[in-house]
Parts: C-alpha cells; structure tokens; sequence
C-alpha cells in the first residue's frame, strides 16, 4: 500500500472516480433501456467505492472506515439490483417492454 | 343541628334506588320513597328544637356545620356543609312536608301511570335538591341545587312525553329558569372574584362592612336577582309557570305552588343584607313583584282552565312576597311562604281531586260539582278563601303582615295602594273558579254523571292541608308560638336582622281596608257568576276588548315571540351570512379550495417517467452542492 501511495498521487483516483461517476450520471439521464440504467447506477455507486477506499488509504491508513464503507456499499448494490432486476423482469413479462418512457403509469 | 345533612341524604338514596330497582319492587317502590320522605319529615322535629332552644338561650345567628370540599393549594380552599336558621328551618319544614303529603296523594292521582316508578324516583330526587338548596351553606352548593331542581321541575312538568304541549311546556320552563339561571352563576362569580369565598354568611358579612365595590356589589344584585325571577316565575320571566300546568297536579302542587317556585324568594331571603345596601334594589323588587301580582290578577280573571287560574295566583302570591321581600319584611314574607305552601298545594291537589273524577279542566265543562265531591269541594273553598285572604283563614294574617311591612318599610304610598286594589281582584278569580266549578248548573251532563269523589289516599291529604291552611297563620301571635315550643311568635321568629325581632300587633286601618276589601270582591263575583251564570262569557260582556287582553295574558308571550322573531332571528339571519360568507365559504372551503387548486398545479410535476426523476435529483444534488459551497466560500 505504501508503495501505490508513493507512486499515484491520490488525485488521480479522486479523478478516475469522477469520470466513472459522470459516465454513470450520463447513462441515467440518456438510456431508456431500465437495464442499462441499472448498469450506469453501478457505475456510479463504483465511483463512489473507488473514492472511499483511496481516501482512506491516503488519508488514514491506520482505519479501515472508508474500506469497510465500499464493501456495505457493494453489499447494497448487489441487493439493490436483485430486487431492481426482479422488477424490471416482471414489468417486462407484464407489458412486453423494458423501456422506462413506456412505463409511465404513476402519473396525473 | 349538626347532622342536617342526613335529610336530604335520605330522599337521594330513595332516588338512586328506585331508579335502579322500581321494576321490581312491590308497587314500583312508592312506599320506600315515601317511608324515606316521612323520615326525613320527621327529622326536621330535633332540628326544629334545637333551633327554638337556641334562641330561647338567645344569640341565635344560625349553625353552620362545614369539611373541606376541595382545595386549591395555596390559593383558596372552598368547604361546603349546612347552614341552619329559622329561615332554613320553615323551608325544611314546608318542603318534607309538602312533599310528603303529595307522595301519598300521588299513589291515588298517578295510579297506573306507565312510569309511576320513575315519576316518584324524580320526585325524590327533587325533594333532595330542594333540601341541599335551602341548606346550602355556600353559593356553589346552593348554585348546583337550584340547577338540579330545575331540571328534575322540567322532567315532570315533561312527564307525559308523549304529548307535544307536555314537551313545549317543559322546554319552555327550562329555557326560561336558564335565563335567569345565567344571571345568577354570573352574579356568584362576581361575589367570588370580590370576596375569594362562596361562604353566604361571610359575603353577607363583607357586603355589610363594604368590602365589595360599590358597582360589582350592584351588579352582583342584579345577576342574583334575576335568577330569583327567573326561579319565582316574576315579571318579566314569569310566562313559564303557567305553561308547567302541562305537568301531573301532584308536580303541580309540589314544584310550581310550595316549594321550587319559593326558592327565588328563599334566595332574596336569604341575601337580603346584601340586597339592602344596594341603592335601588328594594324598590327593584317591590316593583317587579307588584307587576307581577297586578298581572297575574288580571289574567287569573279570565282564564278558563282550572288549574291555570291557580297557577296564577301563585303568581300573584309570588308577586306579594317580593313584595314583602323589597320592604324588607322578611318575617312577612316567610310567613306568606309559609302559608301560601298549605293552601296553595290545597288549591291544586283539590285542582288535581277535580280533574281526577271528571277528566276536565275546563271550568266552561264543569259545574255543579258541590254534590258530587263532598270532601274536594268545601277544601278547593277553603284554599280559595284563604288565597282571597279572608279573615281567619291563614291567608289573611300572612297578608295583613305583608301590609303592615309594606307600610313600615318607607317605600311610596302607591306600593300599598296598588297591593290593596290586588286583594279584591285576587278575591273575585277565586270566587269565580270555585262558583264555575261547584256551583251551578253542570255543563257539560256526562262530565257531571261519571264525577265521584276521590279515594282516601288523595282526599285525606286534602283534608290535613285544608286543616293547615285555616289554623297556620295563626303563628303569628305570641301564644300560639309558645305553645309550639318557640320562644314567641312568627315574627319574633323570622325578622329581618337589620330591624330586630317584633311582635304582633293591628294595624286597625290596613286590617279593616283589606277585609273589606275582600269580601267587596268576594260579594261581587257571588253577584256575577252566582246563580244561573253562564261562564266566562259574562265576564266577557263588561268589556270585550279588556276580556280579550286578559284572556291572552297581556299578550306577553305574544311580544316574546315577536321579539324571537324580529330581533332574535334578525341577528341570527345577520350572524348566519357572516358565518356562511367568512366562516364556512372562506374559512373552511376556502382552505380546502386553496388546497386544490396548489395540488391542481402542482400534480404535473408527476410525470411517472424516471429520466425526469432522475434528472430532478442530479439538479438537486448540483444545486444542494452549490449553495453548500458557496457558504463556504
């Protein structure tokens, strides 16, 4: 650990991190497709992993709280997306589609 | 004296009991309520002695017997007990034994009735309330009491429910007692905020030594005052007493004769110290009560209905009493009280014997009675020539007493004169009821055949009330007062302490004015109704227009109901734009108005599709994330 931390200055992961994260935010916002959403919100909670883990390791390598953080984090995203997964099959095998602009019935 | 409690103690469990078990008591339990009344009857006799040892030991002012009630730590402590005085003990006597009498009558008039238990249940508890009232050693106790004997008197003036006059009636009597009721909570609150007790002998005591403000010591007064009209059926809320006719006659004699309708004259008795020093306030009373026994006269001339024409001279006695009350002739007036209480409730249970036989009241449907009841007839008599106040009967002495207080009392000589042209038209309706119902040709011939005479549990009463009303006026003197165990006679008895204790004695000029008087008007109606009189209508024949003002008693009931309409229900109409426009259209629908409209607007944002969501929380985050940051910058 020592030697990454001589080698990478800890601003190159904070940067990686935010490019994952806008690419995440950028595949929310654009696909349509609820599988792809799902992927890009991956992304995203990646990013947020890759934060933690580097900034603990920079910053306070002696705690393992931003460590221990990215694995709740990857622990809840694995639920997360069995449930979401689970509810885009049923909305596709209900109406034929898993197009999130075609699922608008909780609306005025 | 201590355990004065214990009288009306009994009649409340007679209460309780039969209202819980009546059903299943042999004859629905009327004998438990009436053992229980004859032995709170018989309870008042030690009171009765000690009272008359007390003063013979003299230095009499009354025993008050108290406990805690409740206490507001640090701020006032309020005890509540029994006072007893030889006001109080004329009240308790007159009441246990009234009621005892009309319980016993009771189980004749009301026989077979569908809620006879229930009927002596309220009787009971009334008795109780009545009971708690004239002992009353605070103005809370006594406030609650003179609430819970207007209710029970609206329960049995209702007690045939299932006729709608019956209902009005006591409807009527309820809200118009509640008129002055108001007053007289009001009126106890301002005595409590001036003095922190509700103690009567201590506010007395401070009204006396002016300790309460001039201007919250008259308007205390007043409040008081007018719950006394409103109990005592006085002018301007006297049109309610009439009306509780509707009730059984044993109600009748009981509650709207004897006892409830006194206790606005108990109540001025009683507060008379505090009365007295306000400016104004003694000719207040006198005023309001000669109006209503001028009034009460008048109509009494005219009305048709037996038990009317008695439930106006009650007013008219009511009146006199105030009277009596506003000279501060409180010996007078408890005498009056005293008396009126006998041949009053002679009057309406002879009333109730009457219409008991015939099932009429209509003096134009009755008629030649005198053969048919040989007990109710000569008794109805009796009541009435002691209502007219003929001598000896008890009415004249309580009569000539109110005369003779009157005159002393320093009021304008137009008092006695108007007090005196009362007694013959006082005379003339009584003679007039008593010829159109036991005299003459019967009206109505099948009435006449079915009439019988009553059976002894109700004739008998009759006879002892009959008894009283001849021989109890005669208290007034002093040999009578020794003989019963008191140390001299009424008025050496009950006196307004302000004048000191008194003894009998004749005003020669008001005695011989006022018989005179009496039996002018008595001679008078034998001349117009006597004979082959043809009723009412020849009375009519004088003055049709005066007839028909009498006949709808001065149309007062008329000018309330006008006022309801036009000013009442004007308000009402103005109040209720208000309320429809401010309160309920802008105040509650507009809320809700308002309400939707914003949910209106704002449903669209609810578009359902998740990019928009989506979207909306990355510009939150941006946003959040801006602001957070430009804090710290």
């Amino acid at each position: 650990m020592q030697g990454i931390a001589q080698d990478i200055p800890l601003e190159h992961f904070v940067v990686v991190s935010s490019i994952l994260f806008s690419i995440g935010v950028y595949g929310v916002l654009a696909r349509r497709n609820a599988v792809l959403i799902l992927m890009s919100m991956e992304l995203m909670l990646n990013a947020v992993s890759i934060n933690m883990v580097a900034f603990a390791v920079y910053t306070a390598p002696s705690l393992f709280v931003g460590i221990i953080f990215a694995i709740f984090v990857i622990t809840i995203a694995a639920a997360e997306v069995g449930l979401a997964l689970a509810i885009v099959l049923r909305v596709f095998r209900n109406r034929g589609t898993a197009n999130v602009d075609e699922v608008d019935t909780l609306r005025w | 004296m201590a355990d004065a409690w214990v009288l009306p103690a009994l009649p409340v469990a007679g209460f309780v009991l039969l209202l819980l078990f009546s059903p299943w008591l042999p004859r629905k339990g009327d004998w438990l309520a009436i053992l229980l009344m004859g032995t709170s009857f018989g309870l008042v006799f030690p009171i009765a002695n000690d009272v008359a040892d007390s003063i013979g030991r003299g230095g009499f002012h009354g025993v008050e017997v108290s406990r805690e009630w409740f206490n507001v730590q640090g701020y006032i402590e309020i005890r509540m007990g029994t006072f007893v005085d030889q006001i109080t003990l004329v009240m308790l006597f007159v009441v246990t034994f009234v009621a005892l009498l009309v319980m016993i009558y009771s189980t004749g008039y009301m026989h077979g009735e569908r809620r006879y238990g229930w009927f002596y249940a309220i009787v009971s508890l009334f008795v109780a309330s009545m009971l708690t009232l004239v002992l009353a050693d605070n103005l809370l106790l006594l406030y609650f009491s003179w609430e819970l004997v207007g209710l029970c008197s609206m329960l049995l003036i209702g007690y045939y429910n299932d006729k709608q006059s019956a209902a009005e009636a006591a409807k009527k009597a309820f809200v118009t007692t509640r008129v002055g009721d108001v007053g007289l909570l009001i009126g106890i609150i301002i005595l409590f905020t001036q003095t922190h007790t509700f103690n009567i002998q201590e506010i007395l005591r401070t009204a006396e030594e002016g300790g309460i403000r001039r201007e919250w010591l008259t308007a205390a007064a007043v409040c008081m005052l007018s719950g006394a009209v409103g109990k005592s059926a006085q002018f301007p809320l006297h049109v309610w007493l009439p009306d509780a006719m509707e009730g059984p006659t044993p109600v009748s004699a009981l509650i709207h004769a004897a006892t409830m309708v006194v206790a606005g004259v108990y109540l001025v008795a009683r507060m008379l110290p505090l009365f007295e020093v306000v400016r104004g306030m003694p000719e207040l009373i006198t005023a309001l009560g000669l109006t209503t026994t001028m009034l009460a006269a008048f109509i009494g001339l005219a009305q048709r209905d037996i038990k009317r024409v008695v439930a106006y001279s009650t007013l008219n006695s009511l009146g006199l009493m105030f009277v009596a009350l506003g000279s501060g002739a409180v010996g007078a007036a408890m005498l009056y009280l005293f008396t009126h209480a006998f041949f009053k409730a002679l009057l309406f249970l002879a009333c109730g014997s009457v219409i008991h036989a015939t099932e009429e009241q209509e003096v134009d449907k009755l008629g030649g009675l005198w053969s048919k009841m040989p007990i109710t007839a000569p008794m109805f008599i009796i009541g009435a020539l002691a209502m007219a106040g003929l001598i000896p009967l008890s009415g004249y002495w309580a009569k000539d007493e109110i005369l003779v207080g009157v005159r002393h009392g320093g009021l304008s000589d137009v008092v006695i004169i108007t007090v005196l042209i009362s007694l013959p038209i006082t005379a003339l309706y009584m003679i007039r009821v008593v010829l159109l119902t036991f005299f003459g040709p019967a009206k109505d011939a099948h009435v006449h055949e079915h009439a019988h005479e009553s059976e002894p549990p109700m004739s008998w009463p009759l006879v002892l009330l009959g008894a009283l009303a001849v021989v109890s006026g005669f208290v007034v003197f002093e040999g009578v007062g020794k003989a019963l165990g008191f140390h001299s006679g009424w008025l050496g008895f009950i006196y307004n302490p302000a004048e000191g204790p008194e003894t009998y004695r004749v005003n020669w000029g008001l005695a011989v004015s006022s018989v005179a008087l009496v039996v002018a008007g008595l001679v008078a109606g034998l001349w117009v109704w006597g004979g082959e009189a043809e009723p009412s209508k020849r009375a009519g024949a004088f003055s049709p227009l005066v007839y028909r003002l009498f006949l709808n008693r001065f149309y007062v009931d008329e000018a309330y109901q006008l006022a309801i309409d036009y000013v009442v229900l004007a308000a009402g109409r103005v109040i209720a734009v208000f309320d429809r426009a401010i309160v309920n259209d802008t105040g509650v629908n507009g809320t809700g108005e308002t309400t939707w409209f914003l949910g209106w607007i704002g449903k669209y944002q609810q578009t359902g599709r998740i990019p928009n969501y989506a979207l909306a929380i990355v510009v939150g985050v941006v946003v959040i994330a801006a602001v957070a940051f430009g804090y710290r910058a």
